[in-house]
């Protein structure tokens, strides 16, 4: 290393002057991680107390780890192929009517209520759903399929998940330089050569990041495989936790089954980190023309937009349909309406300040660390901040129902009662939650930031409080918005701790849904199903709107 | 970060509290019971009950609903020390000995009445009868015209015929019908639910979500008791609902209720359990629980009850056999719903 005699003075410099910035970050990192594994503790410390591991699980878990593998295998194909599908119509038809809403709408998916997905798709698909009364009517029979068991989950969790990478594919797409358009018209291609020589290779590196993801989150699937499972047949690991302890109250098996949970998450984490994506998409050459497509291309892409488009709202539309003839004035009266729905506000607008307050520190101190002109030179920099960014990722690794059995245990020693530790089991678990996309947000920006205003800012010795209000607060604004909407719009949505500790003392409006869905009040669970896609869908249109003005993307 | 959220949890905890106590403020005691939750609905027995029983108690008398009976068990396990239940009701006599031995129920302390009229002996000291039913599937006759007249019907009606059950593990009706179809059965009963289950549409955790579904067909049959046709000819008025009478005879079900060791109001949960085999409470469950009440009240079954079908053969299983095969039956449940 060429340091100048003044090196060490230098290097002592640079450390105190970062700390102050990075310290926070690496402090919540630090408390994350020791959490975790707290609760990692709890979980393995009493499973351990047995006489052998995994005594407690038979042949039919082995059953039920090999269906959660071929499910979320399956359910990640079918995901790719629409979201793939429909990115690649979209790409092409650039002009229409209400063509950034839909895009908006589709990646909405990623905070729709997973309880309010399942009701609209029950609603239009059941056996008595608008497709079979209509399908009854115009042809005498009912439909063929049922909506309960494994097509149901499939169509659920593609319903989700390829909405939500629809976005992601579609910014690959629409990056692809100009010039490289341009000569792909004057070769006279047809669709299927372009898309296998320009297009697939545009998309590829995302595939791998979104297919481990998209595996992950249908692996730890709960919502979706509790409402719509069917029987015990289908089950996750995750629905099988909440069984363990909800109808048989076998605690030594909900260890096993959680600590198995943990080891197959911890795998697969490792695994898909291999496949870490640089997603700074950077369309320096926005293009005006359209493809030249052949008729019938175009005709399969305004058939791709239309029919996804109308299985996309269908649902949507069929919770208002049913929402609008509840009875508002006595819900809103009813003791147990107001208080899951104070709570569920409350508890998301703590949730979404605490995960972009946590997100800006981890962000802040993880770009000291990344530029060279930072701490990044120093040595161990990369490690702390692969470090930093895991802890960003605890979730998918120790999903909601681990992670609730680990504070349910430790509720159960510690003073202070069921229902506080389940708010902070709460408050944390949709923290965590909400970190992966917060940090994603965030991280490039204040990188980018750091990278092209610190030499004007360190020259002007712009620091602290003074700095951030002039330097990255008006940058980034339009992100902050966009991660407390994001956050807020998760945490309401999320029925994953709240199954293990709801009660007539502690509801959320999805637990109060996921009650109401399964008494005689079919009106009621319309009705707050209703109020919970609207308040979802305001915020993130809201926030949506903004998010062009993001820094990361410009 | 960890002391952060525990402090606004606390904040949020505090708001939520406030906002309960504020509506509880009266100082009379507080009885609370956990039961399932057709039981606790407006249209259940609990609004009735409630008034009944305030005017001799002096106290306040809460239910709290859960998605099915023995899932208000395991809420009292779950919560430990912890729990606000001071009765559990709604355990049938299927689950008494897998809650006789979590140890949290104390003696109930009453003597057992002289009109008692249920169909076994009765000398627990812990757990007290407060009706009974016979568990039947419910079909709607004006779109299922031939209702099959047995197990073997059933199975012999194809796999488009829907059922929807309830799963053994949380609902009292579950695990009826476990035992009931293990009565027919013996070992081959495993075979049977591998043979119908092409015909289950779905199972459900409670009585009512089952019951809900069926309601909006989502299913031809469900599985209920004897008794839920009189709730359509009673209260609705309308009698195309029945019951399947099944020649192997049905599985009988006695719903008792217990006393929670850990209660603060002893008396007073000891004065409910009394009242609960009142006259004033006997003659509340026929037309809200739509069950047969435990004892011969004064007043004796509404009109209506006397259209029921009452099965020739009784099927019940005594709590200790149960209790010895019940997870073994589970499992073999679980094994063939899996296939």
């Amino acid at each position: 290393m060429a340091y100048s005699t003044g090196a060490p003075f230098l290097l002592h410099l640079t450390l105190s002057r970062f700390l102050p910035s990075a310290l926070p970050g690496l402090t919540c990192a630090a408390l994350l991680l020791a959490l975790v594994c707290t609760l990692l503790w709890q979980i393995a410390g009493l499973s351990g107390g047995e006489a052998t591991l995994f005594a407690s699980l038979g042949g039919r878990d082995w059953a039920l780890l090999r269906f959660t593998f071929f499910q979320a295998a399956l359910s990640t194909i079918l995901a790719l192929t629409v979201g793939l599908a429909l990115a690649w119509a979209l790409s092409h038809q650039r002009r229409f009517f209400g063509r950034s809403l839909l895009v908006a709408l589709f990646s909405s998916a990623l905070v729709m209520p997973t309880l309010v997905v399942v009701l609209g798709l029950i609603t239009v698909l059941g056996r008595r759903g608008w497709l079979a009364s209509g399908s009854e009517t115009l042809f005498g029979v009912g439909l063929p399929f049922s909506i309960y068991g494994l097509g149901g989950i499939l169509l659920a969790h593609a319903y989700l998940n390829g909405s939500f990478c629809v976005q992601t594919l579609l910014g690959r797409l629409e990056a692809i330089p100009a010039e490289r358009r341009k000569l792909v018209r004057s070769l006279g291609l047809s669709a299927w050569q372009r898309f296998r020589l320009i297009e697939w290779p545009a998309v590829r590196g995302s595939i791998a990041p979104l297919a481990t993801t998209i595996f992950l989150l249908c692996f730890t699937s709960f919502a979706i495989v509790l409402l719509l499972g069917g029987s015990p047949r289908y089950n996750t690991l995750e629905v099988a936790i909440f069984e363990a302890v909800k109808l048989d109250f076998d605690l030594a098996r909900a260890l096993d089954l959680a600590l198995l949970q943990l080891l197959v998450c911890a795998v697969l984490v490792t695994l898909s980190s291999r496949f870490r994506v640089v997603d700074t998409v950077v369309a320096t050459n926005p293009w005006r023309f359209a493809w030249p497509d052949s008729r019938a291309a175009r005709a399969l892409q305004w058939s791709l937009i239309t029919f996804g488009a109308a299985v996309f709202v269908t649902p949507l539309l069929a919770i208002v349909v049913d929402g609008i003839g509840a009875d508002f004035t006595r819900l809103v009266q009813e003791r147990s309406f107001q208080q899951a729905l104070i709570t569920s506000l409350l508890l998301a607008s703590l949730s979404a300040l605490l995960a972009t307050g946590v997100a800006l520190l981890l962000a802040a101190a993880r770009r000291d660390l990344v530029l060279p002109n930072r701490l990044g030179a120093r040595k161990g920099a990369s490690a702390v901040a692969s470090l930093l960014s895991f802890s960003a990722l605890l979730y998918l690794a120790f999903p909601a129902l681990v992670l609730s059995l680990g504070f349910f245990l430790l509720a159960r020693q510690l003073p202070g009662g069921l229902t506080l530790w389940a708010s902070v089991a709460l408050l944390v678990a949709n923290l965590l939650m909400a970190l992966p996309f917060a940090l994603a947000i965030f991280g490039p920006a204040l990188e980018k930031i750091g990278a092209r205003h610190d030499q004007l800012a360190f020259s002007l010795g712009l620091s602290g409080w003074q700095r951030w209000r002039l330097v990255e607060w008006p940058l980034l604004r339009h992100d902050v918005g966009m991660v407390l909407a994001l956050s807020f719009c998760l945490s309401l949505g999320d029925l994953g701790v709240i199954a293990l500790f709801g009660s007539q003392d502690f509801a959320t409006l999805p637990w109060y849904l996921y009650q109401k869905m399964g008494s005689y009040r079919t009106d009621d669970a319309a009705g707050v199903a209703l109020i919970m896609l609207v308040l979802t869908l305001t915020v993130y249109l809201w926030a949506a709107r903004f998010q062009r003005g993001g820094y990361a993307q410009r | 970060m960890t002391k952060l959220s525990t402090l606004l949890s606390a904040a949020l905890f505090g708001a939520t509290a406030l906002t309960a106590s504020a509506v509880f403020a009266a100082d009379k005691p507080e009885l609370t019971v956990y039961t399932y939750d057709s039981f606790a609905a407006d249209w259940g027995p609990a609004p009735k009950v409630k008034e009944a029983f305030e005017k001799e108690c002096d106290c306040t008398l809460t239910f709290v609903a859960t998605d099915s009976a023995i899932g208000a068990l395991r809420k009292v396990q779950l919560e430990g020390a912890d729990t606000k239940a001071d009765v559990v009701l709604g355990l049938d006599t299927n689950i008494t000995e897998a809650a006789r031995a979590t140890g949290l129920f104390a003696e109930h302390g009453v003597e057992t009445p002289d009109n008692l009229s249920i169909p076994v002996e009765w000398t627990d000291k812990t757990f007290l009868p407060f009706d009974y039913a016979y568990f039947s599937f419910v079909y709607d006759s004006t779109k299922v015209k031939d209702a099959p007249g047995s197990f073997e019907e059933l199975k012999a009606k194809g796999d488009d015929f829907k059922i929807v059950i309830q799963d053994p593990r949380s609902s009292t009706p579950g695990l009826g019908l476990l035992l009931w179809v293990h009565s027919v059965y013996g070992d081959k009963a495993a075979d049977y639910w591998k043979s119908i289950q092409p015909n289950i549409v779905t199972v459900t955790k409670g009585w009512s979500e089952a019951y809900g579904l069926f309601l909006k067909g989502e299913a031809d049959m469900v599985l209920s008791y004897t008794t839920s046709p009189a709730y359509h000819l009673i209260a609705e008025e309308k009698d195309q609902y029945k019951a399947a009478a099944f020649e192997e005879g049905h599985y009988a079900q006695v719903e008792v209720s217990a006393i929670v060791k850990s209660t603060k109001n002893m008396d007073l949960a000891k004065q409910f359990m009394a009242f609960t085999l009142s006259d004033t409470f006997q003659d509340i469950i026929p037309t809200t629980n739509w069950t047969y009440p435990a004892t011969k009240t004064a007043a004796g079954l509404p009109k209506g009850f006397e259209t029921l079908h009452v099965p020739s053969k009784t099927l019940l299983l005594e709590g200790t056999a149960v209790e010895e095969k019940r997870k073994g039956l589970i499992d073999d449940w679980l094994a063939a719903l899996n296939q």
